[in-house]
C-alpha cells in the first residue's frame, strides 16, 4: 500500500511540530524519517498511523483520503520506542492480541489463532519463550515481540518509531539486519524513525531528512550523503569542515576577503602530505592523532588558528609516519559550498 | 595464560578479603552503604523504638484489646446473645446493605474519573480532582447536613419529595447517599496516579492493533492496575461500614430499621448495655483487621508488580 502524506500542519500549543510538510511512499519501499529530536519525524509518524490528526492536511492510502479515520481503522502495524508490550500478558498472548480482539464475525478460530502466532514466533526466533512475560526477556527480545505483535494482524504498512533506539550497539546491528531481511521477504510498505544517520542510511531504501518541522530533503541514501541540498543534511549526515570564504569565478577561497559563503569538506575528504604537490592546500599544525578503528582520525590546527579534522586510512597513515605537533599540509579532495546561510549545527 | 590470570584474580580476591576483614559486619549487612552511613547509634535507634512501641501499645493494642475483652467479660453466651437481637441483626444487615450499594457505585465512579482525569485534557480538570477530594476535607457531619438541607422536610427537595411520598431522610436511602458521598474519593484517589504513570503506550498499541475503546479498557487499561483498584475498594468498603458521623445525621436512629453497626454500638453504649456493645464494636474490629490483612496482601502484590515493571523499566533504558 502507497502512503501519501499532503500539506501536513500540526502545532501542539505553540509549538509548530510540521509545517506543510508533503511525502510520498510507493508501495514495498523502506522509508527512514531522519531527524534530530523535535524536527517533527515522529509526529509525522503519528499522524500516518491515526495515533495524533492533522490541523490541516490529508493523509492517504493508496490514493484513498484516510484522515479522519482512526488509529483502529487504519489496519496499520505500529511499533513503539519502548515497545507498549502488555506487561501483564505472555510473549503469546501479546502477538495473539490483535486477531482476539476482531469481531466474532472476521475472528479466526482459536486453533488458526495458535499457528499464525507459532508462525510468527518463529519468524522472530522466540519459540521457546512463548510464555515469557515481557518483563522477563531483554531489550532486543522485546523489540521482535513488539515487531510479531504487529505483524499479526497482516498490516498493509508498517511504521516503526525508533524501533532500535532503547538498545545497545551490537543488538541494534544485529536487528538492523534482520529487519532489512524480513522487509526484502514481506515486501511491506515501511516506516521508521530514527535520529540514527547511520541507522537510516544502512537500512532504508529512501531517506527523509527533517529539520524543525519541514522536510529538508528526499532521497536514496547515496543521493542525499553525496548531494546534500541544503547545509542542514550536510552537517547532519556526518562529520564536517567549515570553512568560511567566498567565490569567485568558480573557485572557492577560503580565509580570504570573506562573503559569506562557506565552505563544507568531509573529513575523509581532506588528505594530509608534507608537500603541497601542487594543487590546492593549506598550512597546519598536527594536534592529535587517534589511530583506534577502521579510519585514523587527526585533528589539526590550521594557520589561521581554527580547528580541522582529517580521516584518513590506516595504510595512508602508516606511509606517513605522522607526528603529533608536525607541520604539514592539507589538501582538500572535494568540497561543497552552500551561500550564506549559517548551518544551525556546529562542526565537529 | 590462564595460569597467570588466576594470579590476578587470587590477589585481587585477596585485596577484598582484607577490606571484608576490617569491617566484618559490611558483609552481612544487605542494606546498601548509603543506609548503613545514614543510620543512628544504638542508643538513639532503641530509644526511638521504644518510643514508638509504647505509643501504639497504649493508643492502639490496648484499646483494640479492651474491646475484646469487654466483649467477652459476661462469657461466650452473653457475647453470642448479642447477636442474636433482632435490632442488632437489623443493624447488621443495613451495614452491608449500605456498603454493598455505596462500594459498587464509587467503584465505578472512581474507575471512571480516574480514567477521565488521567488519559485527557480538558477544561476543569482541576476543579474536578480538586471536588473529588470535598468528602475527604469536609466533616462528615458537614456532609450529612448537606443531604438533610437537600432532601429534608424544610429542604431544597423536601416539598416535591413529600408530595411524591418518598423518604430519603431518616431512611435507608439518606444513610446509603450519605456513605456514598463519605467513602467517594476512595477509589478514584488510588487509580488516578496509577494510570497516570502507566502513560498511553500500551493503549495506542491496543487500538492500532485493532481494539475497540472498550476491549482497550477492559484488556489492557484494567488488568495494569487491579491491584491498586483492589486496594481503593478494600479502603473504601472499611470507610463505608465504619461511617458514623454523616450516617448519623441523616439516620434519625429508627431502631431495627435506620441503624447501622456504628450507631447501633452507640444506642446501646448509652443504655449501659456494655457487653452488647463491645460484642457488635467487635465485630467492627475484626473487619477492620480482615480488612488490614488483605490490604497488607494487596500492597505486596502491588509492590511485586511495581519493582517488576521498574526493572521492566530499568533493562528498557539499560
Amino acid at each position: 500500500m502507497s502512503i501519501e502524506a499532503l500539506n501536513i500542519t500540526k502545532k501542539f500549543g505553540h509549538f509548530n511540530a510540521l509545517q506543510d510538510v508533503s511525502l510520498e511512499i510507493p508501495t514495498g519501499e523502506l522509508v527512514a524519517l531522519l531527524g534530530p529530536s523535535g524536527s517533527g519525524k515522529t509526529t509525522l509518524l503519528r499522524i500516518i498511523a491515526g495515533l495524533e490528526f492533522a490541523d490541516s492536511g490529508n493523509v492517504r492510502f493508496d490514493s484513498k483520503d484516510i484522515s479522519d479515520r482512526t488509529a483502529r481503522e487504519r489496519r496499520v502495524g505500529f511499533v513503539f520506542q519502548h515497545y507498549a508490550l502488555f506487561r501483564h500478558m505472555t510473549v503469546f498472548e501479546n502477538i495473539a492480541f490483535g486477531l482476539k480482539v476482531r469481531p466474532r464475525a472476521t475472528r479466526p478460530s482459536s486453533e488458526n489463532i495458535r499457528s499464525k502466532v507459532q508462525e510468527l514466533l518463529k519468524l522472530i526466533q522466540l519459540e521457546k519463550l512463548a510464555q515469557r512475560y515481557p518483563s522477563q526477556l531483554s531489550g532486543g527480545q522485546r523489540q521482535r515481540v513488539a515487531l510479531a505483535r504487529a505483524l499479526a494482524v497482516e498490516p498493509s504498512v508498517l511504521l516503526l518509531d525508533e524501533p532500535f533506539g532503547a538498545l545497545d550497539a551490537k543488538v541494534r546491528q544485529e536487528l538492523r539486519r534482520w529487519l532489512r531481511h524480513l522487509h526484502d521477504e514481506m515486501h511491506i510498505t515501511s516506516v521508521f524513525v530514527t535520529h540514527d544517520q547511520e541507522e537510516a542510511l544502512e537500512l532504508a531504501n529512501r531517506v527523509v531528512v527533517m529539520n524543525e518541522g519541514r522536510i529538508e530533503q528526499i532521497g536514496a541514501p547515496d543521493e542525499v550523503y553525496n548531494h546534500p541540498a541544503t547545509p542542514f543534511v550536510y552537517n547532519f549526515l556526518g562529520n564536517v569542515n567549515l570553512f568560511h570564504g567566498r567565490i569567485d569565478d568558480g573557485k572557492a577561497y577560503i580565509h580570504e576577503r570573506e562573503t559569506g559563503h562557506v565552505v563544507y569538506v568531509r573529513p575523509h575528504l581532506l588528505d594530509i602530505d608534507r608537500r603541497p604537490n601542487g594543487g590546492d592546500h593549506f598550512r597546519a599544525k598536527i594536534k592529535h592523532i587517534n589511530s583506534a578503528g577502521p579510519l585514523v582520525k587527526v585533528e589539526a590546527v590550521t594557520e589561521w588558528g581554527a580547528l580541522v579534522h582529517v580521516e584518513m586510512s590506516q595504510d595512508r597513515f602508516r606511509n606517513l609516519h605522522l607526528l603529533k605537533d608536525e607541520a604539514v599540509f592539507v589538501i582538500p579532495k572535494d568540497v561543497k559550498v552552500f551561500e550564506a546561510r549559517e548551518p544551525q549545527v556546529k562542526a565537529v | 595464560m590462564a595460569y597467570r590470570f588466576w594470579r590476578v584474580h587470587a590477589a585481587k580476591a585477596n585485596f577484598m578479603g582484607g577490606a571484608i576483614a576490617l569491617n566484618p559486619r559490611a558483609a552481612t549487612l544487605t542494606a546498601s552503604a548509603s543506609s548503613r552511613a545514614t543510620l543512628e547509634s544504638a542508643a538513639v535507634r532503641w530509644t526511638l523504638i521504644a518510643v514508638a512501641s509504647l505509643f501504639l501499645a497504649l493508643f492502639l493494642f490496648m484499646p483494640l484489646a479492651m474491646v475484646f475483652v469487654s466483649a467477652f467479660s459476661k462469657g461466650i453466651h452473653a457475647y453470642l446473645a448479642s447477636f442474636r437481637e433482632p435490632d442488632a441483626q437489623a443493624a447488621i444487615r443495613l451495614t452491608l446493605l449500605t456498603a454493598g450499594i455505596a462500594v459498587p457505585l464509587n467503584l465505578l465512579f472512581g474507575v471512571a474519573a480516574a480514567w477521565c482525569i488521567a488519559k485527557f485534557e480538558f477544561i476543569g480538570k482541576s476543579l474536578l480532582i480538586t471536588l473529588i477530594d470535598v468528602p475527604f476535607s469536609v466533616s462528615p457531619v458537614v456532609s450529612g447536613l448537606i443531604y438533610v438541607l437537600m432532601f429534608g422536610l424544610q429542604g431544597a427537595m423536601g416539598p416535591w419529595l413529600v408530595a411524591h411520598d418518598i423518604k430519603i431522610i431518616f431512611a435507608v436511602p439518606g444513610i446509603v447517599l450519605a456513605t456514598i458521598f463519605v467513602t467517594f474519593p476512595f477509589v478514584a484517589r488510588e487509580l488516578i496516579p496509577l494510570i497516570q504513570a502507566q502513560g498511553n503506550d500500551e493503549e495506542e498499541a491496543a487500538l492500532t492493533l485493532g481494539a475497540s475503546g472498550w476491549q482497550t479498557f477492559l484488556r489492557v487499561t484494567l488488568p495494569n492496575v487491579k491491584w491498586g483498584l483492589l486496594y481503593g475498594v478494600i479502603i473504601c468498603n472499611a470507610r463505608a461500614m465504619g461511617e458514623f458521623g454523616a450516617v448519623s445525621v441523616v439516620s434519625g436512629h429508627v431502631r431495627g430499621l435506620t441503624n447501622t453497626m456504628p450507631l447501633h454500638i452507640e444506642i446501646l453504649y448509652n443504655e449501659y448495655q456494655f457487653v452488647p456493645a463491645f460484642a457488635v464494636a467487635s465485630l467492627l474490629a475484626l473487619l477492620a483487621l480482615l480488612t488490614l490483612v488483605i490490604k497488607s496482601f494487596v500492597e505486596w502484590q502491588s509492590k511485586r508488580q511495581l519493582t517488576e515493571d521498574a526493572e521492566n523499566w530499568s533493562m528498557e533504558t539499560a
